[in-house]
């Protein structure tokens, strides 16, 4: 044999290797999802049984069934959308023009501003909760959806503008210039140039801020007190006292608050890698 | 004039995210210490009335409780951090090649990091369960245990258990950055080492590695910092127990803050909380710039 074909083979069997590894870690680290939804299409006997069988020996949609139409969860998901479509609105529209700023616009204070952006990232929400519960109960605000849409805006931003900025900065300059010389105002450059080739930009900050006020649990759970205002995070953690050992109810809900995440993030997952590189740590 | 009516402009654009972010970022830390030096605490009359520092002296020299939290929240960070930084950097080191399918792989291997946090604390509870989880199923049948372990109610597996979890959560972050930051080794060099003959192990400490080291000082930074301070899972997993075994700084500070409605000492130990992640940060960074120096030195 000659070396060629021997440095072939010994490649191919590198190559092997490697999938074998990369299948083996896949299977272990994707198994919890996987068993969660696997639960959530089995009859509830068959999760409590003796021997448990990786899939569903009757595959059925019941628990979904039972959890949308028996307990409060549409009421849950209509809830967390709305928090999380509001919230995201609102980060998206202040970080677009904060980060344009930063990125393009030499001014005072800049420096400060970018240093309070990294500053604010770093404070514990569990530090937050408390002050911040004291002073929405003060102005009234305590139960109602709208502090959490203004507490989750006020978390996200110093993570999008920093996402944003490095997106903008990769637009090249002579654009904005040219546009300048033809007459446009700085404001309406802005909109016209520069914002429409941001687009990849703007699509991972609105998912970052979607999944960020959709996931949240900790804000959810201090400010809001009334059953019917629940988000989905804290109306599934509920279940765990109202319907103790209903796991096909509880990995049903699991199921549910995870799926509209996934999806997206399956489609969009180059945006959204693009955008946890340019932000969260550069260089 | 151009100049000025381009700062004048950016001020204006600033300034909603400006306010935004004092208003509920700013503003409650401020509050947060006034109100760690007040009585404030449910049931006794005046809340308001000025302590000084005895809730910070409680905590530090007259209860234990926050002492032992430290401790248990200081394993908890060391250990995730370490586990999710070696899981993703093996990761990354395995897709770093030319394979198909890097895409799809580096895709499914960042999924854990989407999952909502109450959604992993629950399907994860429902992996560990004593009598149905299927941890428990699989290691029976395969012969390693034969009784179930008590994954979380016993206080000496609860600990590793929701490490565990958090290593599942954590570790995908850092392999996207890790990943990213090894496409930066320039292939040449790699190649050459192997020329010369230098073995795996070799290639990756004196090759590769130098590559990816500021990226992954960095990186477990913010991984301690986010661990440090997180408060669903375990919140989720077993609520700080059994018996206190997994009481972590963030439980501890909302147990007392919402149960035992001590909002004074809460604020107290936040703010300790505080105190230790601006040292992590401030340890990190030094070493990073005096390694940062070395590199430079060598490379001249």
């Amino acid at each position: 044999m000659t070396k060629q074909t021997l440095d072939r083979y010994r490649l191919s069997f590198t190559l092997l290797a490697v999938y074998c590894v990369l299948v083996a870690a896949v299977t272990v680290i994707l198994f919890p999802i996987f068993w969660m939804a696997s639960s959530s299409l089995k009859p509830a006997p068959e999760l409590f049984a003796r021997n448990l069988t990786m899939l569903p020996v009757a595959w059925t949609l019941e628990n979904y069934r039972n959890v949308w139409e028996g307990t409060s969860f549409p009421i849950y998901f209509w809830n967390s959308f709305k928090v999380a479509a509001l919230s995201t609105l609102l980060t998206v529209l202040i970080s677009v023009y904060a980060a344009y700023a930063i990125a393009r616009i030499r001014f005072r204070g800049r420096g400060a501003y970018g240093i309070l952006l990294l500053v604010t990232q770093m404070f514990p929400h569990i530090l937050l909760v408390n002050p911040l519960f004291i002073i929405i109960q003060r102005v009234g605000l305590l139960n109602t959806h709208a502090a959490l849409i203004v507490a989750y805006t006020a978390f996200s931003l110093p993570f999008t503008i920093w996402m944003l900025r490095g997106f903008f900065e990769a637009i090249p300059q002579e654009l904005e210039e040219a546009a300048a010389i033809d007459g446009a105002s700085q404001i309406t450059t802005f909109h016209k140039v520069i914002l429409p080739l941001a687009g990849p930009g703007l699509a991972a900050v609105t998912m970052f801020g979607f999944i960020r006020g959709w996931n949240e649990f900790l804000f959810a759970l201090v400010f809001l007190q009334s059953r019917d205002l629940f988000t989905l995070p804290i109306g599934l953690a509920s279940f765990q006292e109202e319907y103790t050992f209903r796991w096909d109810l509880i990995m049903a809900g699991s199921g549910i608050i995870t799926l509209p995440i996934l999806f997206f993030f399956l489609l969009m997952q180059r945006f959204i890698v693009q955008g946890l590189l340019g932000g969260a740590v550069k260089g | 004039m151009f100049l000025q009516r381009r700062a004048r402009f950016a001020y204006f654009l600033v300034l909603p995210s400006l306010a935004v972010i004092t208003l509920l970022d700013i503003l409650p830390i401020i509050e947060s210490v006034v109100v760690s030096l007040q009585n404030q605490n449910m049931g006794r009359s005046n809340p308001e009335a000025f302590v000084g520092f005895a809730h910070y002296s409680r905590a530090l020299f007259e209860e234990p409780t926050f002492w032992t939290s430290l401790w248990k929240t200081v394993i908890w960070t060391a250990f995730s951090v370490a586990g999710a930084y070696l899981v993703a950097l093996g990761l990354a080191l395995l897709l770093n090649m030319d394979i198909w399918g890097r895409t799809l792989f580096r895709a499914l291997f960042l999924v854990p990091w989407v999952i909502p946090d109450v959604a992993t604390a629950l399907l994860w509870k429902w992996l560990y369960g004593d009598e149905f989880g299927v941890i428990n199923f699989l290691l029976t049948k395969v012969g390693i245990i034969n009784k179930p372990v008590l994954w979380l109610s016993d206080p000496l597996m609860a600990m590793p258990a929701v490490v565990l979890v958090q290593i599942w959560k954590l570790y995908p972050v850092m392999f996207v950055v890790l990943l990213a930051a090894l496409q930066n080794v320039p292939k040449e060099l790699t190649e050459s080492a192997v020329i010369d003959g230098a073995g795996v192990m070799q290639r990756f400490r004196f090759v590769t590695f130098p590559f990816i080291k500021a990226t992954s000082i960095i990186l477990t930074l913010l991984a301690s910092i986010w661990t440090f301070q997180a408060f669903d899972i375990v919140y989720l997993l077993t609520g700080g127990g059994p018996a206190g075994a997994t009481k972590i700084l963030p439980t501890l500070v909302y147990d007392k803050a919402f149960w035992g409605l001590e909002m004074g000492y809460a604020s107290a130990i936040s703010l300790l909380m505080l105190l230790c992640l601006l040292v992590i940060s401030v340890a990190y960074l030094t070493i990073y710039r005096t390694q940062g120096l070395q590199a430079d030195e060598a490379r001249a």
